[in-house]
């Protein structure tokens, strides 16, 4: 399997605070990476230097190929409109639009847009007869299933997602998390950040932080994935 | 999408945009009423300026009109064939004068010959009592002046014995002139009458002209009447040509710098909603971005609806302002102010600019970074 995500001593200060202290590991294409750790560890500074939300203080993250600490504004852009597609814990869709629209957002800005092939995508995650709903009519479960749909329209290479069942119940977190083991299974690749380590055993591999350090890396085992309710 | 998404953020944020529209329509109502006038004022402030009087001289050359016969007459008949072929639809009135000084009962005053039917034409602010020309034929006609028909105590229908040196003639009053000026002191009566009297058949002192338009108009139609009477001086009379000039660049200065005010204005206001709109709307940058949006894809987008709110603003207004240029004609002039179409796309044009000029806020939204935006919450 080839190396997807290359990250090398990456270290990331906000003034004198230490978000990343040094932090390296690889990810193969296709895995999925569960990162944990407690509240203030730098889980979500790692998630926005990988998707070019941020740049990093030092050291290098090389994305598919690419080394998001070397792009200008215009260069991380790009990138994030072609290799990255973000799950946020808070949906963030855009509420004057429809589902069908927040998802042919990010085909807009990526190239062009296409109705058919967004109606096809929410579809995919169950939102059929969605499509021509607000955000505000639809539940949390459903919002983020609308947000996963638009992160996977793009075929991005890598899917960022930062606590993306935090805002939901049991029953919707059930779905979303279903959807990710698709995406699993498809051969998608994923680094999400979870603080349910009942989550954290479906991945191939949960990466734990403290204090801005990548503290243990702990390969699953089809026990603990079966454990899943 | 890009129309597609320029709608639903218009419509988004209706509610937010009402009083930016508000003011973008009161504003470019008000610019294109202002324009119009602008554009109509010289017109309509000419025609009101020829209720003033003659405002185009034609004389001899080095004119005096001192003792008791003009010192230099000019032939009538020159001038009258001059002014018929110099065509303006412009001249309002022209009327030669003959003056000489004579006696009625024995009282020294000015006798004045002209064609009494262009009087009220040429001087349509001079007052009468009677009529400007004698409704009976039998008798000639003549109009005196305030202060004559006073002292001579002469009324309508009273008559008058007029003395040039040995000649005399017998004339009936058909009305009494009120002009407040020198001519309160004058007796006007029919060229040829004048012309008898005086023993100058064929003359005239001078010719007076009540030419509407443009001071340069006045005075291009000047130049071209010049040309044809080249053994005679055309001028202007230049305290009334240049009040005109005058109060029609103050009144100019104060449209423009109304609009200017109007205009920023406007755009503080526009700039306020808008800095409001931006600081909601960072969320919605935030995630832009992070979906690959390009700063200036997103600032073009929330351009274009501040755009787009610029022109359907415009638009409004300049239908609503062409109305109340209309009433305002009414009001000011008396006469409907005829609506300048022209004056339409400028009127968008301004206020897009004035609308653009207060949505600058919306470009700090470029400097929104994401990674902070998806903290915040
Ligand atoms: N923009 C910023 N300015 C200053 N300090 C910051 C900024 N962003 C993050 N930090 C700090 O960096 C550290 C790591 O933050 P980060 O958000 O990565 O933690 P996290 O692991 O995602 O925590 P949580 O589980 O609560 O989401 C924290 O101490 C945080 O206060
Ligand atoms: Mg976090």
């Amino acid at each position: 399997m080839a190396t997807l995500v290359r990250v090398d001593d990456l270290r990331k200060e906000f003034g004198k605070v230490r978000a990343l202290a040094g932090v390296s590991f690889n990810v193969e294409a296709g895995e999925w990476i569960a990162i944990m750790g407690p509240s203030g560890s730098g889980k979500t500074t790692l998630i926005n230097i990988l998707g070019g939300l941020d740049t990093p203080t030092s050291g290098q993250a090389i994305v598919d190929e690419v080394d998001v600490a070397r792009l200008d504004e215009s260069g991380l852009t790009r990138f994030r409109a072609q290799k990255i597609g973000f799950i946020f814990q808070q949906f963030h869709l855009v509420p004057y639009l429809t589902a069908v629209e927040n998802v042919m957002l990010a085909q807009y800005f990526h190239s062009a847009t296409d109705e058919k092939e967004a109606q096809l995508a929410l579809e995919r995650v169950g939102l059929a007869d969605r499509i021509e709903h607000l955000p505000g009519a639809l539940s949390g479960g459903e919002q983020q299933r609308v947000a996963v749909a638009r992160a996977l329209i793009n075929h991005p290479k890598l899917i960022l997602a930062d606590e993306p069942t935090g805002n939901l119940d049991e029953a919707n977190e059930e779905t979303v998390i279903q959807l990710f083991r698709e995406l699993h299974s498809e051969g998608h690749t994923i680094l999400m950040v979870t603080h349910d380590p009942a989550i954290g055993n479906l991945a191939d591999r949960r990466i734990e932080f403290a204090h801005g350090r990548l503290v243990k890396v702990t390969p699953s085992n089809d026990a603990s994935r079966n454990a899943y309710r | 999408m890009f129309w597609r998404l320029l709608w639903k953020l218009l419509r988004g944020s209706g509610g937010r945009l009402a009083v930016a529209i508000l003011a973008l329509v009161s504003c470019a109502m008000v610019v294109s009423a202002l324009l119009n006038l602008e554009f109509d004022i010289e017109r309509k402030l000419t025609q009101e300026f020829r209720t003033l009087g003659a405002n185009l001289l034609i004389s001899p050359r080095n004119a005096q009109i001192t003792g008791s016969s003009p010192a230099e007459v000019m032939i009538e008949s020159e001038v009258s064939a001059a002014i018929q072929s110099v065509k303006d639809p412009n001249v309002m009135a022209a009327a030669p004068f003959l003056y000489v000084v004579g006696s009625a009962q024995n009282t020294a005053v000015v006798i004045a010959g002209t064609h009494l039917e262009e009087l009220p034409k040429l001087e349509p602010a001079w007052r009468i009592e009677g009529e400007w020309k004698s409704s009976q034929a039998q008798q000639t006609a003549c109009l005196v002046g305030r202060n004559v028909a006073q002292q001579l105590k002469l009324a309508v229908g009273s008559s008058v014995s007029l003395t040039y040196l040995k000649k005399n003639a017998q004339l009936k009053v058909a009305g009494i002139i009120d002009a407040g000026g020198a001519e309160d002191n004058q007796v006007f009566l029919e060229l040829a009458e004048a012309q008898d009297l005086a023993g100058l058949p064929g003359q005239i002192s001078f010719a007076q002209l009540s030419v509407s338009g443009t001071t340069t108009g006045i005075s291009h139609y000047a130049a071209r009447l010049a040309a044809a009477l080249p053994a005679y001086e055309v001028k202007p009379i230049r305290q009334i040509t240049e009040a005109e000039g005058d109060l029609l660049s103050r009144i100019r200065l104060l449209i423009v710098s109304m609009i200017v005010l109007i205009s920023a204005l406007t755009a503080l206001c526009v700039l306020g909603t808008m800095a409001a709109l931006a600081m909601e709307r960072r969320q919605d940058v935030g995630l832009m971005k992070a979906l690959g949006g390009s700063i200036g894809r997103i600032v073009t987008l929330f351009m274009a609806e501040v755009g787009v709110l610029g022109a359907a603003g415009g638009f409004i207004g300049a239908i609503l302002g062409l109305e109340l240029s209309r009433w305002m004609g009414q009001r000011v002039f008396g006469q409907a102010i005829s609506s300048r179409w022209e004056i339409f796309p400028w009127t968008i044009i301004l206020t897009v600019a004035i609308a653009l000029a207060g949505a600058l806020p919306l470009r700090l939204l470029g400097k929104v970074k994401p990674a902070i935006i998806f903290r915040e919450q």
